[in-house]
């Protein structure tokens, strides 16, 4: 009688594979969380004495050719004030609404060039939704 | 000459894939790492109140245009703007004194505003937007 012969299996671990997984995912996330008004098209004014910013819950950009963006997303003048803060909102009751005060930092990402036309409807909106204003500036010792 | 059958087996899990798995690694820590926050300036802009006419008179009010600044309707450098506001509110030392309404030309750039309005709150002023309401009369 002949004995068939032992077949011997190897496997490569994949134990790893999946944390590795895990954490390329993790940085997808954050990369897309923190990068998401990279698309936009703008220059920072100048200024001198610059901080870095409390908390960066909620952008609001104005580009090269004046057009609004809150979050990376063209929104109007007429909808900015809403979306960040509309207590009487069914669904959406606005990015600021229950934030308490000092964590309500509105990153103001305003190009140079941006007339008062459009820049000054934009604080508005905001200084009114009971938004912290940073304006993203160019540090003039740079 | 008897060979010997070889029953220990090395199992090597294959590599090829580690380095490109450690590269990538690296290069998504070297994006994290250089994502500094953005430098600005915070600004505090008191909400919008109605007041009387004899109210606002009381506060210093700046105009500007595209390449000009007005002090209570005195046409300024920025420069001069800078030593007249620190001057003017010197002596201002309650908080309602120090509000100074900027009113703007819808032509003027942000970079101009930031500018004076940097200027204003180095001063210890307080900045308020006058915005100009548009009545369509018909």
């Amino acid at each position: 009688m002949a004995l068939p012969r032992r077949k011997h299996i190897a496997e490569v671990p994949s134990v790893a594979m999946g944390d590795i997984a895990f954490l390329l995912l993790i940085f997808f996330v954050i990369l897309a969380r923190a990068r998401d008004d990279s698309h936009i098209q703008w220059v920072p004014a100048t200024g001198a004495d610059l901080s870095k910013p409390a908390t960066m819950r909620v952008s609001v950009s104005i580009d090269r050719d004046n057009v609004t963006y809150l979050n990376g997303q063209k929104i109007s003048h007429e909808q900015l004030g809403p979306a960040l803060w509309n207590p009487e909102g069914l669904k959406d009751k606005g990015l600021l609404y229950n934030v308490p005060a000092g964590k309500r930092t509105v990153l103001l990402k305003i190009h140079k060039d941006a007339t008062a036309l459009f820049f000054e409807p934009v604080i508005e909106a905001v200084s009114g939704a009971g938004g912290e204003l940073h304006h993203v500036l160019e540090d003039t010792k740079k | 000459m008897k060979l010997r059958r070889q029953t220990k087996l090395l199992i090597e899990p294959p590599a090829v894939a580690t380095g490109d798995i450690a590269f990538n690694l690296i290069v998504f820590f070297l994006v994290c790492a250089s994502m500094e926050p953005d430098q600005g300036r915070p600004m505090t802009i008191p909400r919008a109140e109605k007041e009387s006419r004899q109210q606002q008179t009381k506060h210093i009010e700046v105009d500007l245009t595209r390449t000009a600044v007005f002090m209570n309707g005195n046409p300024l450098t920025v420069p001069q703007f800078e030593k007249q506001i620190r001057t003017s509110l010197s002596d201002k030392t309650r908080e309602e004194d120090r509000i100074v309404g900027v009113k703007c030309k819808p032509d003027v750039a942000y970079a101009h505003w930031m500018n004076v309005s940097a200027a204003i709150e180095q001063a210890g002023g307080i900045v308020t937007l006058v915005r100009e309401e548009r009545i369509n009369v018909q």
